[in-house]
């Protein structure tokens, strides 16, 4: 479904992101992690569309997307959140969604939104202002209800995980385990809690100072002493 | 808006005030003056609530709208009325002209779109073979009788922009509770957040200003049936830009009625105090007024008078 080729990321003098390439499946749940910097973030922008990069391919569903504008590839089913939620400003909650899916989709279906506002608990919250009256668990929730009501066959999630207490973590992570399932949808996943990677995804790419390092089954990624490295800066051998 | 609030708005605009003022002529100049700034702050707050973008170059799309219909009308004989919906297309389009523009934010488009308004000054001013520079435009062709009725009078005229003003106010609305206005109200804030969910945004801050500029047109086209003439200094004046601009900051910008009753209000005030008080420099006190409603109610008059009626029904019940 996603296939990146040789992506190439200049910042001024910095290589942000360096030949990636990678595959993902609509079948996938893919976890993509590394230390801070490693360019994951940016490498969320470029398949969405944020960032143009300097070299590289971005096939989707066959389709070069790479002269796409970010409203075009979400059209197309590219669908993302932000690690800082953003949401939509003077619109409630159901507003919110009311405007992904009518942009999104071409179409408004009123018990499509009833159906993500409950998958992400938040139908007790939908006339609420979504910018000043939700907590954070609420607001990440609202990051992927946005995402979902553009019907994404690709969703980006970006350290959705980040900042929430134990028991809004747990309840997140229930969620995303259902995500998958219920939607049928690839998922690519930016986190840095390795435990909650190993419980979600059965696959792990690992990015450092722009490069992938690793691309395989979770378990013998986080084995892999170059990964170690990575993280800890001492060889794992 | 709620329409137990527009049949008492209608009932005084086509009724009261025709009753009482009809026969009036100062008081019927008065109220077209103050209803053409109206049209002219309505669309330059659709493009500032809606569009984001505060512009400083409005002054263009009434200068083009009133050249337009005058040269249609006078050299190729077109009706007025088409002459003056001519002159809001010519307006829209000559904002195709400042699409550069909306990729830039704040100050920076709002000095870029004045810039481009003085460049359609200078065009008129210099395309003496069309516009006849700046000895202008003279014997416009008025508003035409229909039906015995004369709408070149000036009760006739104070019908024909109560109308358009109306209708562009029920077109703010439309568009404002549509999911165009609401992708456009969430874009303020977070453009990224709406970009990736599908919004074109770009797109919808082009077609805010292509109605705020079709508006302004039709606003300026019939300003200039109704006075006849017109100059380069005249139509394309920074007044119309400005004075709109503090009706709008004045009634506030974020409602529907604001612009009208700020419009309507501060001309008035401007017209009937102020003038009586000092006469020359007179609009020196519209700065000071405009001061102290920014210090004492940002959001400006109709949201204050809206919260102070919602207090005393509070206290009443």
């Amino acid at each position: 479904m996603l296939k990146l080729e040789s992506i190439n990321v200049q910042f001024g003098g910095l290589a942000a992101l360096q030949d990636v390439s990678m595959e993902i499946d609509s079948e996938d749940v893919v976890g993509l992690v590394g230390p801070n910097g490693a360019g994951k973030t940016t490498l969320f922008n470029v398949i969405s569309g944020l960032v143009r990069p300097s070299g590289g391919r971005v096939l989707f569903n066959g389709i070069d997307v790479l002269r796409k504008p970010l409203y075009a590839r979400a059209r197309m089913g590219i669908g993302r959140t932000f690690q800082i939620p953003q949401p939509m400003h003077e619109l409630t909650v159901r507003e919110n969604l009311l405007v992904a899916q009518r942009f999104g989709t071409g179409s408004v279906n009123q018990s499509k939104i009833d159906e993500i506002l409950d998958f992400v608990r938040l139908s007790d919250k939908s006339d609420r202002d979504a910018a000043t009256e939700l907590a954070l668990t609420e607001l990440k929730a609202l990051e992927v209800a946005k995402a979902l009501a553009i019907q994404p066959k690709l969703l980006l999630l970006d350290e959705v995980l980040a900042g929430l207490e134990t028991g809004g973590k747990r309840q997140f992570i229930q969620m995303l385990s259902d995500l998958h399932r219920q939607f049928g949808i690839g998922i690519l996943i930016i986190e840095h809690d390795i435990e909650t990677i190993s419980s979600l995804c059965k696959r792990v790419c690992v990015l450092n100072f722009g490069e992938l390092i690793a691309d395989g089954a979770a378990e013998a990624v986080f084995n892999n002493p170059e990964v170690i490295k990575s993280y800890t800066g001492e060889s794992g051998a | 808006m709620k329409i137990r609030f527009l049949l008492p708005v209608l009932a005084v605009v086509y009724l009261a005030i025709p009753y009482l003022w009809g026969g009036n002529n100062y008081v019927m100049s008065l109220l077209v003056a103050a209803f053409i700034i109206a049209g002219v702050a309505l669309a330059w707050a659709l493009l500032a609530n809606l569009g984001g973008m505060v512009s400083f170059g409005h002054s263009a799309f009434f200068g083009v709208g009133a050249y337009l219909s005058a040269l249609l009308c006078i050299n190729y004989r077109l009706p007025v009325l088409a002459g003056i919906l001519m002159g809001g297309i010519g307006a829209a389009v000559a904002s195709i002209a400042m699409l550069p523009a909306l990729r830039l934010r704040g100050p920076y488009f709002a000095l870029a779109v004045l810039a481009y308004a003085n460049i359609f000054k200078i065009l008129a001013m210099e395309f003496k073979g069309i516009t006849e520079g700046a000895a202008g435009v003279t014997n416009i062709p008025a508003l035409p009788t229909v039906m015995g009725f004369d709408f070149s009078s000036k009760l006739g005229t104070y019908l024909v922009i109560v109308t358009i003003v109306l209708l562009f106010t029920g077109s703010y609305h439309l568009i404002r509770v549509s999911h165009y206005g609401a992708a456009l109200k969430a874009m303020h804030d977070s453009e990224d957040a709406t970009r990736v969910v599908g919004v074109n945004s770009t797109l919808l801050k082009a077609m805010m200003l292509f109605v705020s500029a079709f508006m302004t047109g039709v606003v300026g086209a019939v300003n200039a049936h109704y006075i006849n003439f017109i100059d380069p200094d005249y139509a394309f004046d920074l007044g119309w830009t400005l004075l709109p601009m503090v009706a709008v900051v004045f009634g506030g910008y974020r409602t529907l009625m604001g612009p009208l009753v700020g419009a309507v209000g501060i001309f008035m005030l401007d017209q009937l105090v102020f003038k009586a008080l000092i006469g020359t420099g007179h609009q020196i006190m519209l700065g000071a007024v405009l001061a102290v409603m920014v210090l004492f109610s940002p959001d400006g008059l109709v949201p204050l008078i809206g919260d102070k009626w919602k207090r005393i029904r509070r206290a009443q019940a």
